[in-house]
């Protein structure tokens, strides 16, 4: 519960007192840097598989069954700084490495990635095998490696070369042993003192490279990056915006706005999607795929292609559909084939992202609609106000009874909230639901439940509205939307919740943020400009036990 | 019978809406369909009718078998007696000259053994297609006259065309996405009242959408093929919610061991009930050319490739002569028997060139992409 009780209240208090909305501060320094710890992070799947692809091609196969990722603070991105390994995870990472490693080390591949012909194909030859070691390590490890880890691998491979009677062989070996190494699977960051900081505390370049290329194309650094951190060019403000500016015009950026967006909407969770499909006929897997897809496709058109505002996102009235999607959206798809751009519904009552399938679907039941889970969730997700779980003894029974003296999910769940134990939090809840109880359970609009007409009618912190439409105008001008959205990616950015003194920093982000039209890539841009995202707290300041870790072969 | 057929429909009802739901399909007086089931609308089987009194129709192997040189020797083993009949089935269905009688059927002769149905006093659902009570007519279920509807006359003593045999699923590949039909309803002011639509006959380009229990989905999108040759036009009335349209000359696909035939309907028109869920429910029906009718059914001379080139004859004679085998009928039965109950297009000696045939079909609410309108 860290942080959650003032952040809810900053919430209130923007809520009922910020004035002037519509007015642009004037743009203000960036606070002292209060730094954060440093942290072990451990790779998402859609890192460890884009890093593969940039290292070794998009062909590169990738023969893994990756676990559950741990979801902390609201972001799995939060959560790569808590979530170990497990025994299964280690079993599929090492069947992945011997399986890439055996593709790319095959008679007919290997002189791509070989930087040496080796002087026999029997014999050991230990220089090329340590220019091997050394140039994939350092593109694997981020870093350039040790003489003790560059002989650790050669040693590796010298001993299964003389095992299998292969020199190839051996540097499969020494391949499989990088590929699974915890300088791979984990970011490592590593720190330096700051001088411009005396007392304080950064990332050193190489770590710095490491949280710039995740954060801006969720992937490995590529080479410029690795050269500026080695040159000491990321440590000039000039330098650093240069590497900055270069990243978001790779085609990578854009993978980078969906790594976040897909964690922030939490897509994570349709690998546990059902649907009852006696009563949702017509959602099929294909659907469950279109519907992530299409979010993530208007998020990327909207934010980056059109550089729209942020906040726009939960009034847009167009979208990106397949043919399986307009079956459930009642939308004419005229192309047989991917994605057209076409209205969202052909009256304009469906608007933004909220009013998607993959919201409406996705925070729902696997047979009917939930107005709590979806008002718990538009709180949560695009507000940041948390909810608390429902109690232990709750009895549900008046919600979940069929049809009869209360057709509708208002009726039934105004039953229900005369328990004081729920009428709590469903009284933060249930009225933004139920704004959204005109899309089923599958997201599919209607007009009646049960033969009873649905009111859509609610308030959001002190906004009334009449539809779902009102919810997204109600949600789109809400002064927490952008806030919550900057708290998000900069967790998103440093892989952790924040801390009370970052707040002041938070502020100032929140203002440029404003000040640049709640253009997300240029609030990134700023993230990553800023000192605050490099700088690490020291010892005595950090609010978190320190995890250094200095691995045998890291040593000297 | 549109009573009928709307109370079996709702039983089976299947789509991405729940019936309760207002149509929401009708965008800027458009409304489209997709057939979801199709099946030619016969009369009662045989043997609860009494339709076939002397018996019902045979295939090469049962007419070989009731020939003296047919008949099972003493000691005849099971393979033995199979190979024998094997081979007396292939001379009956091969000219003098070896020419196949599937291919050719216009070569072989009389086939005593094939059986129609002679009576006129059944019930037998379709719709009157001529304005007149003839006496090859039929009785409807609900008691009216004239209904045309001469190839049940023709298959209904067939016993694969029974209500338990195989011949009148063919939308099964119509389900497996190899064929399929479209309606587009344009015009369209008022689902109940409308005195004047225009009415879209579309062959499918698309597989029809289906559930993960393999139920056609409602307000799935579709465009029709592109040849011009399987859109056809007509117009229309709405009254009371039932949609009759116009006769036009309409084409559609069929498909068969992996071949594609034409399934043409001349003079077609739709009779159809529309229900408040948007679902279609009546008759298409018009007349077949006998000799298109006897290649989608009994023949597959015509049979094409993907691609539109004929099919190899190894497959078209196989298929022809398997499906006789397993369907119960002689090639060259069916095919006198089609051209001898020809009632429509008389050719200028005044013979009979197409048959009366009626479909019972279903259609769903869909999205149907006008051709003008598909990108290429």
């Amino acid at each position: 519960m860290r942080g959650k009780s003032w952040r809810i209240a900053i919430a209130l208090f923007v809520v009922l007192l910020a004035p002037g909305c519509g007015e642009r501060p004037e743009a203000t320094a960036e606070p002292s840097p209060v730094g954060g710890p440093a942290l072990i992070r451990r790779l998402t799947e859609s890192q460890y598989r884009h890093t593969l692809a940039d290292l070794f091609g998009p062909e590169a196969p990738v023969v893994a069954r990756f676990e559950r990722e741990l979801r902390a603070h609201g972001l799995i991105a939060a959560g790569t700084s808590e979530a170990g390994i497990s025994a299964f995870a280690m079993e599929q990472y090492d069947a992945a490495a011997r399986a890439l490693a055996d593709y790319l080390l095959a008679p007919e591949r290997r002189a791509a990635y070989l930087p040496c012909t080796p002087r026999a194909e029997v014999a050991f030859d230990a220089d090329c095998a340590a220019r091997f070691v050394a140039r994939w390590g350092e593109r694997l490890f981020r870093r350039p490696l040790t003489e003790a880890q560059v002989a650790r691998y050669v040693d590796a491979a010298r001993t299964a070369a003389a095992t299998l009677g292969d020199f190839h062989e051996g540097l499969e070996y020494a391949l499989v042993g990088l590929l699974i190494a915890p300088q791979f699977l984990l970011r490592i960051e590593h720190v330096e003192p700051d001088p411009a900081r005396p007392g304080g505390y950064r990332l050193d370049p190489w770590s710095r490279a490491e949280r710039l290329a995740f954060f801006l194309t969720d992937s490995t650094p590529d080479e410029a990056l690795l050269a500026a951190a080695a040159s000491g060019e990321l440590d000039t403000p000039e330098g650093l915006a240069r590497q900055v500016d270069r990243l978001m015009g790779l085609a990578r950026f854009e993978d980078a706005v969906r790594a976040f967006f897909r964690d922030m909407l939490e897509f994570d969770r349709f690998a546990d999607l059902a649907k009852d499909a006696q009563i949702y006929p017509a959602w099929t897997p294909e659907v469950a795929l279109d519907a992530q897809e299409q979010t993530l496709r208007d998020l990327v058109w909207h934010l980056v292609r059109e550089g729209g505002d942020y906040r726009d996102l939960f009034v847009l009235g167009e979208t990106h559909m397949t043919r399986a999607l307009g079956v459930l959206y009642r939308q004419p798809v005229p192309p047989r084939q991917g994605f057209a751009r076409i209205p969202l519904s052909h009256d304009g009552s469906r608007l933004g992202i909220q009013s998607h399938l993959s919201f409406l679907a996705l925070h729902a039941h696997p047979g009917r609609s939930s107005p709590t889970l979806r008002g718990k969730a538009i709180r949560e997700i695009f507000l940041c106000q948390e909810v608390p779980d429902p109690p232990p003894n709750v009895n549900f029974s008046l919600v979940q009874e069929g049809p009869g003296a209360r057709p509708t999910a208002r009726e039934r769940l105004a039953a229900h909230n005369t328990e004081p134990a729920c009428a709590g939090c469903h009284k933060v809840m249930d009225p933004v639901g139920l704004a959204l109880e005109n899309y089923d359970g599958a997201g599919i609009f209607r007009r009646e439940e049960n033969g009873a007409p649905i009111d859509a009618s609610g308030f959001l912190d002190g906004t009334a509205y009449e539809d779902a439409a009102g919810l997204a105008r109600a949600l789109r001008d809400h002064p927490e939307t952008p806030r919550c959205l900057v708290e998000k990616l900069y967790r998103f950015a440093v892989g952790r919740d924040t801390v009370w003194g970052e707040r002041a920093y938070l502020d100032w982000l929140v203002e440029a943020f404003a000040r640049a039209g709640y253009r997300v890539p240029e609030l990134m841009r700023t993230i990553a400009l800023s000192e605050q995202f490099f700088a690490i707290a020291p010892p005595a300041e950090r609010r978190w036990a320190a995890r250094t870790v200095t691995l045998e072969e890291d040593r000297p | 019978m549109i009573r009928t057929l709307t109370a079996l429909a709702a039983l089976s009802l299947a789509a991405g809406a729940s019936a309760a739901e207002a149509p929401d399909f009708v965008r800027d007086g458009r409304a489209g369909f997709v057939v979801s089931h199709i099946a030619y609308a016969l009369g009662p089987d045989a043997e609860q009718a009494g339709t076939c009194p002397r018996g019902m129709t045979r295939n090469y192997h049962e007419i070989y078998a009731a020939t003296p040189e047919g008949r099972r020797r003493p000691g005849e083993s099971d393979e033995a007696y199979q190979e024998r009949l094997d081979a007396g089935a292939r001379r009956l269905a091969s000219g003098p000259g070896g020419e196949s009688y599937c291919l050719h059927p216009e070569l072989a002769p009389p086939d005593p053994w094939y059986r129609t149905v002679e009576r006129s006093d059944v019930p037998v659902p379709g719709i009157d297609l001529d304005g007149r009570a003839d006496p090859d007519d039929f009785p409807s279920p609900e008691g009216e006259p004239g209904v045309d509807n001469q190839f049940y006359r023709a298959v209904g003593c067939n016993r694969s065309y029974q209500s338990s045999g195989s011949s009148n699923r063919f939308n099964i590949s119509m389900l497996t996405g190899s064929w399929g039909i479209l309606f587009l309803l344009e015009g369209v002011d008022d689902l109940r009242e409308d005195p004047e639509v225009r009415v879209h006959f579309y062959a499918n380009g698309d597989p029809i959408r289906l559930s993960p229990k393999r139920e056609p989905l409602a307000y799935a999108s579709y465009a029709p093929k592109r040849e011009p040759r399987f859109h056809a036009v007509a117009n229309g009335r709405i009254e009371g919610g039932m949609l009759r349209t116009e006769p036009v000359d309409m084409l559609f696909q069929n498909e068969v061991n992996s071949m594609y035939l034409d399934r043409p309907l001349r003079d077609g028109r739709l009779v159809a009930e529309i229900g408040s869920d948007g679902r279609l429910q009546g008759f298409l029906a018009g007349y077949t050319p006998v000799e298109e009718m006897y290649d989608m059914q009994f023949g597959y001379r015509d049979g094409r490739t993907r691609k539109g080139e004929l099919a190899p004859e190894r497959l078209r004679l196989h298929t022809a002569f398997g499906a006789a085998f397993v369907l119960g009928h002689t090639c060259h039965g069916a095919w006198q028997a089609l051209h001898r109950l020809a009632d429509g297009h008389p050719d200028p000696d005044g013979r009979f060139t197409t048959i009366s045939t009626q479909y019972r079909i279903e259609a769903i609410p869909a999205f149907v992409i006008p051709p003008e309108e598909v990108a290429p």
